[in-house]
């Protein structure tokens, strides 16, 4: 690496020599908007290759051959013009702004375009939409407002990991997520940070920093990024300083977090009713169901409250500062913000504090040098969640025998009966346990950009995506369940390096007034070390000494490194005629290290086509018509989401035995992996009506994966649960649909709407060695994700036993391998956003819709809350109204105690009793805005004032049975004890000077 | 111009050329190459083996536990969930090995068999490696095939296939074919030449000495023994337990067994000093939670706070004690919340090492009288029979059996002296089942009657379906 550094720092001393020609016309290049000078704009002879840009005042000298006698003045942003010289030695442009391209504008991190010329699919979100929304990280802000982007939580723990999946699901085992790019730093990726508690390392960016995010959905706009951009790419562009007087902005925002949709669950005799009918039927004494549960009859039967205990009415407060401003040679933008965020959960906590400073310099006319640092701390403290968990309190905390009191006559804990939840009293558990996660993060880069001429520019890039993550986890011996060994210490040290440079060429030239062709041709280079050590200490004289100096037995170490290395070449062009038609071809060559020694390298591309018919003459008649264009792509991009190591076989260790270390097999090799591929097909088309009313973009795709890295499976007698193989195919295609229109402007009031969906379809369409299936988790045919399990058909009147149907659709009550079935798909086949703004004067409100259509999911909270009292927790309540004689006809059957009476299948077997609907509509977000007129505000000092309230997550409609239809997952289809999101009130104020 | 250019295309292209390594190494893990040159290599393999039959899917508790509960030993006195199935015998609640930790530790002792012979090191150690892994298989395959097979001989409707049979290792995809399962008769004889293989390698270890720890010449002829005993070669069965015998310097009159005085401590010290092989565990080897929520001393005790203690002894095993017999003081009376009455703690499980902690034995001294005795019944030497019978009776602080005890009552005398002496040790289901017995059961559940479909273990839905020439045991739908 530092042989690049040293490279590229020559190559920027060698090109600094200027050179010089003959007759010379001078002058300044302003923009219309506000009288200044346009730093960086380019000055073309026309009909040559002569030019020159502009300095920091805008100001330019050019010298021009004999015969040439007009000159071209372009900046993107503004509107290009031209200026015929004749006798003028000295031409002053005033350039007028072209609107639209200045708001449609996309940075990648190998150059510029503006949205005009893209004839990729790419959708873009501005920061301004999710500014001061108290979302800790930029990728749930994405939810519900882009076309095309699916994004679901994993937890609603604050600050917890997303899901993101950009048009469908295109690989069975290898990662689905996208690239995420900031400020042209490749991040890590999406998975949580820390061990203690879900912790988002997206959320290490600060949204309030984030200028837009650009989102690149198929394989002309993407495959730039070649490897992995099979996801799609998340281009993150945070704020930028610009030219004039200094900008602060101050935004204090303080609110509470609810929770959502709590189960209702029975009270003491409700259940010590229900346990002693299920001892009774499977003949048992009901007497050890008194003994344990309570007696149904006892008046004094005490009810304690386990939920009401662990949840709560939490905090949120949000604080950020910013500055902005710049001079002739130099912007900035400075910022600092601290957010915390309690959890619905007591003890669930989130903090971070970040600082970012952007900085960009122009030594001189040629050479423009920036910085984008970041430093984030995000402090997580962590709930047990995401499975059956005695001790996480998504499950113990509804599971709890609310006949067991929570505390003693002291005030102090309670002992829990040990033949429930291992004897974890939960209350004890959450407020005794440490589970903390501190990670610190710096997403920084530096770059140097240095036009060579006005039509050729060279670019260095280095980013770094920094990561220290440090978790705790303390479980004291006051705790029963770890006072055997004296309570226990566990630290575990996570570091993560990613690193990423470019070295590129980026080149740009106009021929004969029509003909653009522009490009770029680099070379990309991207590493990832990731070291972990832990330790674990037992035995402590004190419950309050936490470090593993007070340890008195060093019970575990741990430790491990990983590395991936991965090259690239790439190489794009572009054509553009006349703003009519463009063409565009993009080929990337890339290397990664986790593929077979012979298959290191694959080749990726893409070609697309536009056509701006409103530009042709014929349509110029058309005055509601502003734009129409038609895009075609087609192009092939890259996954490599495997585990570092995945192609070789690797011999591990499996602990010890007498002492000495014990080595097994831990995986089959396969030379040959290579790439996964997806070849996307897009359509589009791009319209603006009625001076700009309306706006619609529509993109038709098709997306086939193919090569897929997949986990295929072994016979597991070969001593091997499965191998990675390139083999099948995956087909993902839908369309994307995003409108947006002013609906009303009536005065004062104004009206407008923001709608964008997208319809997809996944399918398998080919598996390996002629399968047509694998087990009951691949059918081609069928998507990747569905429900394949047994048909619960009800409750037998009779007998008040599950009912399935068999092989032949037979009632039975003993399911097996003949009676399973496919039951429906566990993807959403829909998912969109509906936002509405009103405003009237100083006021404006924002409604805003976001949901999903089409799912299957399943809620295993069930098993424990809805085994017709056949478990040994409490239940909801839903489970009183049960069957009890011959003739009822209920949907909950005979309470049978141990869940499996002879001659039927256990009670809790997987079946569609398990599934619902998993679509919903969900009342995201509604904010209301009051802005100070600017004079009222000026009396007081300030530029601007704006004060809002908001909610988030205010209603769902769903027929989903579990708690939060949104933390079901994409990834696995199975929810049981998730961390649901919560709701949240708050208000603010925003501060401009 | 021109050399700007030039600089610039030569500095991409060194740039490039420079940075294309892709070069990475795993750190924390070798290659097969690297690890399977050596003795020490393929020992380490070995040693991963042993491992695997501390699981909590094998001798950790599983094969402790579901033998004795889905026969007539346990009861279960909480409902956690665990066990409720078997304990009734339900549909599919049953025995579960089917797995990849298993056939796994299978592949570790195949890669051993085949490849040991050509790695470098010590001699010695190389025929003692490459014994203990045909040990280690015979093991695996003789616990796999009494769990999804009838054992030669008893099979009911005439259905006699087993597991699948691998003696080849799989270090690629090409090895992983898919096979279909092997008839008993084929894995019996897998596991009689493997112990014979084992038997002719291995060094003798000392009863009481940590040899037992790894496999010995005497534990693989008294392993060969009870896989005669299962297969109904009682004449064979009878001549390697008397070989294991001599191998532990065991004599005809019991010495060599524990007595009265130390039969419950044995329990709890280390190697138990009639163990003939012996799984040791380390803290180490268990996670955080892994003792009070796993350990048999966790299910079966409740010494340790916030022990599970779900399971203790039928009523009518605990009243079938002779008064002297010291196994009762196996049993411990104590009471449990949640459970009506008196209820006994196991002393055999009572985590000495500590935190719920102690090692698994898997073969005992006593199980050779026990086998030689069934055995000699079989072959006609009723007389015999009822010397070994006596032998273990007299350490265990019992007379003699009635000198005219013969027929049936004898055999009755022998099974139940087994159940008394292996009781959570995870022998009685396979006790009756091996002699086409019906599975008695005590309490409020019903016979299991030896025809019965429950009697074989399902295999796992996921192999079936991946697998078109495997077949599911008769009777599961």
């Amino acid at each position: 690496m530092r042989k690049v550094l040293l490279l590229g720092l020559m190559l920027f001393l060698a090109s600094a020599v200027a050179f010089a020609q003959d007759r010379v016309i001078t002058g300044t290049v302003t923009s219309v908007e506000d009288n200044m000078g346009v730093p960086g704009a380019t000055v073309l002879v026309k009909g040559t290759t002569i030019g020159t840009a502009t300095d920091l005042d805008g100001k330019y000298s050019i010298s021009v051959p004999a015969g040439s006698n007009v000159l071209v003045f372009t900046f993107v942003g503004l509107t290009s013009q031209e200026v015929t010289i004749g006798n003028q030695t000295s031409i002053n442009v005033a350039l007028q702004p072209d609107v639209q391209a200045l708001s449609e504008f996309v940075i990648t991190s190998y150059g510029d375009q503006s949205k005009r010329e893209i004839t990729g699919a790419i959708s873009s979100v501005k920061g301004d939409v999710f500014a001061n929304l108290p979302m800790q990280s930029f990728d749930r802000a994405m939810q519900g407002r882009i076309a095309g982007v699916q994004v679901t939580s994993t937890s609603g723990q604050p600050g917890g990991a997303l899901n993101v999946r950009i048009r469908g699901v295109g690989s069975i085992n290898a990662g689905n997520d996208p690239l995420y790019i900031v400020d042209g730093v490749q991040l890590g990726g999406g998975a949580s940070t820390s061990t203690q508690g879900d912790q988002n390392p997206l959320a290490s960016i600060n949204p309030n920093d984030i200028e837009s995010i650009e989102v690149l959905k198929d394989a002309a706009a993407a495959s730039i990024y070649g490897a992995q951009a099979a996801n799609g790419v998340v281009l993150i562009t945070t704020k930028k300083g610009k030219k004039g007087a200094t900008q602060t902005k101050i935004s204090i925002q303080e609110g509470i977090v609810q929770p959502l949709n709590l189960y209702e669950v029975m009270n003491a005799s409700q259940l010590a009713g229900i346990k002693r009918d299920a001892f009774i039927n499977a003949g048992l004494n009901p007497a050890n169901a008194a003994a344990a549960y309570g007696n149904p009859e006892d008046p004094a039967l005490q009810s304690y409250d386990w939920v009401d205990a662990l949840y709560r009415d939490a905090r949120l407060s949000v604080y950020d500062l910013s500055m902005s401003g710049g001079d002739e040679k130099t912007s900035f933008y400075i910022s600092g913000a601290y957010t915390k965020q309690e959890g619905q959960i007591i003890q669930s906590q989130y903090e971070r504090g970040t600082g970012r400073l952007n900085i960009t310099h122009r030594p001189n006319q040629k050479l423009t040098v920036s910085a984008n640092l970041s430093l984030a701390v995000q402090k997580t403290n962590g709930t047990i969640a995401n499975g059956n968990f005695v001790n996480g309190p998504f499950t113990a905390g509804f599971t709890s025998r609310p006949n067991v009191p929570i505390y003693d006559e002291d005030g102090g804990f309670a002992p829990y009966p040990s033949a429930h939840n291992f004897g974890y009293n939960i209350v004890q558990g959450v407020f005794e346990e440490v589970r903390k996660g501190v990670a610190a993060q710096s997403v920084s880069n530096l770059q140097a950009n240095y036009q060579i001429t006005p039509w050729l520019s060279w670019t260095s890039y280095f980013g770094v995506d920094f990561s220290d993550t440090r978790d705790q986890n303390n479980r004291p011996s006051t705790i029963p369940a770890f006072s055997s060994y004296g309570g226990s210490a566990f630290f575990q040290d996570d570091r993560r390096l990613n690193y990423n440079t470019n070295h590129n060429f980026n080149f740009s030239k106009k021929f004969n007034d029509v003909h653009t062709v522009s490009g770029i041709a680099g070379f990309e280079y991207k590493g990832f070390e990731r070291e972990i050590i832990n330790a674990t200490g037992r035995g402590f004289a004190d419950p309050s000494l936490l470090y593993l100096q007070n340890a008195a037995t060093p019970f575990a170490i741990g430790g491990n490194f990983t590395e991936y290395k991965r090259a690239g070449f790439f190489g794009q062009a572009k054509y553009d005629y006349d703003d009519r038609y463009t063409a565009d071809f993009t080929i990337r060559r890339d290397g990664h290290s986790r593929f077979g020694e012979q298959n290191q390298w694959g080749t990726f591309g893409a070609a697309s086509v536009g056509w701006r018919i409103s530009s042709e003459g014929f349509m110029q008649g058309i005055s509601w018509l502003d734009n129409l264009r038609v895009r075609a792509s087609y192009g092939i991009t890259g996954n490599s989401e495997i585990p570092n190591f995945a192609s070789r076989t690797l011999v591990g260790n499996t602990g010890q035995y007498l002492g000495s270390g014990a080595l097994a097999l831990s995986q089959l090799g396969n030379d040959l992996l290579t790439w996964e591929e997806a070849e996307t097909f897009n359509i589009g088309l791009d319209a603006t009506v009625f001076n700009g009313r309306i706006i619609t973009t529509v993109d038709f795709w098709r997306k086939n994966s193919s090569s897929l890295l997949f986990d295929t499976p072994l016979p597991v007698d070969s001593g091997f649960g499965s191998i990675t193989r390139n083999a099948g195919l995956l087909r993902n295609q839908g369309v994307d649909i995003d409108v947006q229109t002013v609906n009303i402007v009536a005065g004062k009031f104004q009206w407008s709407t923001g709608f964008n969906i997208t319809f997809l379809e996944n399918e398998l369409l080919e598996l390996y060695d002629g399968l047509d299936r694998i087990g009951n988790s691949l059918i081609v045919g069928k998507p990747i994700q569905f429900w394949y399990t047994h048909q619960f058909l009800g409750v037998n009147p009779a007998n008040g036993r599950a009912l399935y149907a068999d092989a032949d659709n037979n009632p039975t009550y003993i399911v097996g391998e003949s009676t399973l079935r496919y039951i429906g798909s566990g993807l959403p086949t829909s998912y969109g956003g509906l936002t509405n703004s009103f405003s009237y004067g100083p006021l404006s409100l924002e409604v805003f819709f976001q949901g999903q259509f089409g799912n299957l999911a399943g809620n295993q909270d069930q098993f424990n809350l809805e085994n017709w009292g056949s478990g040994t927790g409490n239940l909801r309540t839903n489970q009183l109204d049960y069957w009890r004689e011959p003739g009822d006809v209920k949907t909950v059957g005979r309470p049978y105690e141990g869940g499996q009476a002879p001659g039927t299948s256990a009670i809790n077997t997987f079946s569609t009793r398990f599934l619902s609907d998993g679509g919903y509509i969900r009342l995201k977000q509604v904010t209301l805005n009051y802005t100070m007129p600017s004079a009222t505000a000026a009396k007081i000092g300030v530029k601007g004032i704006t004060a809002f309230v908001q909610g988030l997550n205010l209603t769902t409609f769903t027929k989903y049975q579990g708690q939060d239809p949104e933390v079901v997952g994409i990834v696995g289809l199975v929810s049981i004890g998730r961390y649901p999101n919560p709701r949240q009130f708050s208000a603010g104020v925003n501060l401009t000077f | 111009m021109k050399n700007i250019i030039r600089t610039f295309i030569l500095g991409s292209a060194l740039i490039a050329g420079s940075c294309t390594d892709l070069d990475v190494t795993p750190r924390q893990s070798l290659t097969p190459e690297v690890t399977f040159s050596t003795v020490d290599g393929y020992e380490s393999l070995a040693f991963s083996t042993y491992g695997v039959a501390r699981g909590f899917n094998s001798y950790g508790q599983q094969f402790m536990i579901a033998p004795e509960v889905m026969a007539d030993n346990l009861r279960i006195i909480a409902n956690t969930g665990r066990y409720i199935g078997q304990e009734a015998n339900a549909d599919r609640a049953h025995m579960g090995m089917w797995n990849t930790a298993y056939w796994s530790a299978i592949n570790n002792t195949n890669i051993i068999i085949t490849g040991i012979d050509e790695a470098e090191g010590d001699a010695t150690l190389k025929t003692q490696v490459k014994a203990e892994a045909h040990f280690l298989r015979a093991l695996h395959y003789f616990d796999l095939a009494r769990i999804y097979g009838y054992e030669p001989g008893k099979e009911v409707g005439g259905f006699d296939k087993a597991v699948i049979i691998r003696t080849e290792p799989t270090l690629g995809f090409s090895n992983a074919d898919f096979r279909a399962r092997s008839t008993n008769r084929e894995v019996y004889d897998l596991m009689i030449s493997d112990l014979q293989a084992a038997i002719a390698g291995l060094p003798n270890a000392a009863l009481g000495s940590a040899g037992v720890y790894r496999a010995s010449k005497g534990s693989a002829q008294a392993l060969l023994a009870r896989v005669y005993l299962y297969d109904s070669k009682f004449a064979e069965a009878e001549s390697l337990a008397t070989q294991a015998m001599a191998s532990f310097g065991l004599t005809d009159a019991g010495a060599g067994l524990l007595t009265p005085e130390n039969y419950v401590t044995a329990f709890s010290s280390f190697p138990n000093p009639e163990s003939l092989f012996e799984i040791e565990i380390r803290s180490n080897d268990w996670s955080g939670v892994d003792g009070v929520n796993n350990s048999v001393c966790s299910l079966t005790a409740n010494v340790f706070p916030s022990a599970q203690f779900i399971l203790t002894v039928t009523d009518e095993l605990y009243e079938s004690y002779e008064d002297d017999d010291v196994r009762k003081d196996a049993w411990t009376v104590t009471t449990r919340s949640g459970a009506s009455g008196d209820v006994y703690r196991s002393n055999k499980w009572l985590g000495a090492k500590g935190d719920f902690l102690q090692n698994l034995p898997i073969i005992r001294a006593s199980e050779l009288y026990l086998i030689r005795a069934e055995a000699r019944f079989r072959t006609g030497n009723a007389g015999g029979a009822r010397a070994d019978i006596n032998a273990l009776r007299a350490n265990r602080g019992l007379e003699a059996v009635a000198a005219d005890l013969a027929g049936d009552a004898l055999f009755t005398q022998i099974m139940d002296e087994r159940r008394k002496e292996f009781v959570l040790e995870g022998h009685r289901w396979f006790d009756l089942k091996r002699n086409g017995m019906d599975i008695t059961k005590a309490g409020r559940f019903e016979v299991v009657p030896y025809s019965d479909y429950r009697l074989l273990a399902p295999l796992p839905t996921d192999e079936l379906q991946l697998n078109e020439l495997l077949e599911q045991n008769p009777g599961y739908n």
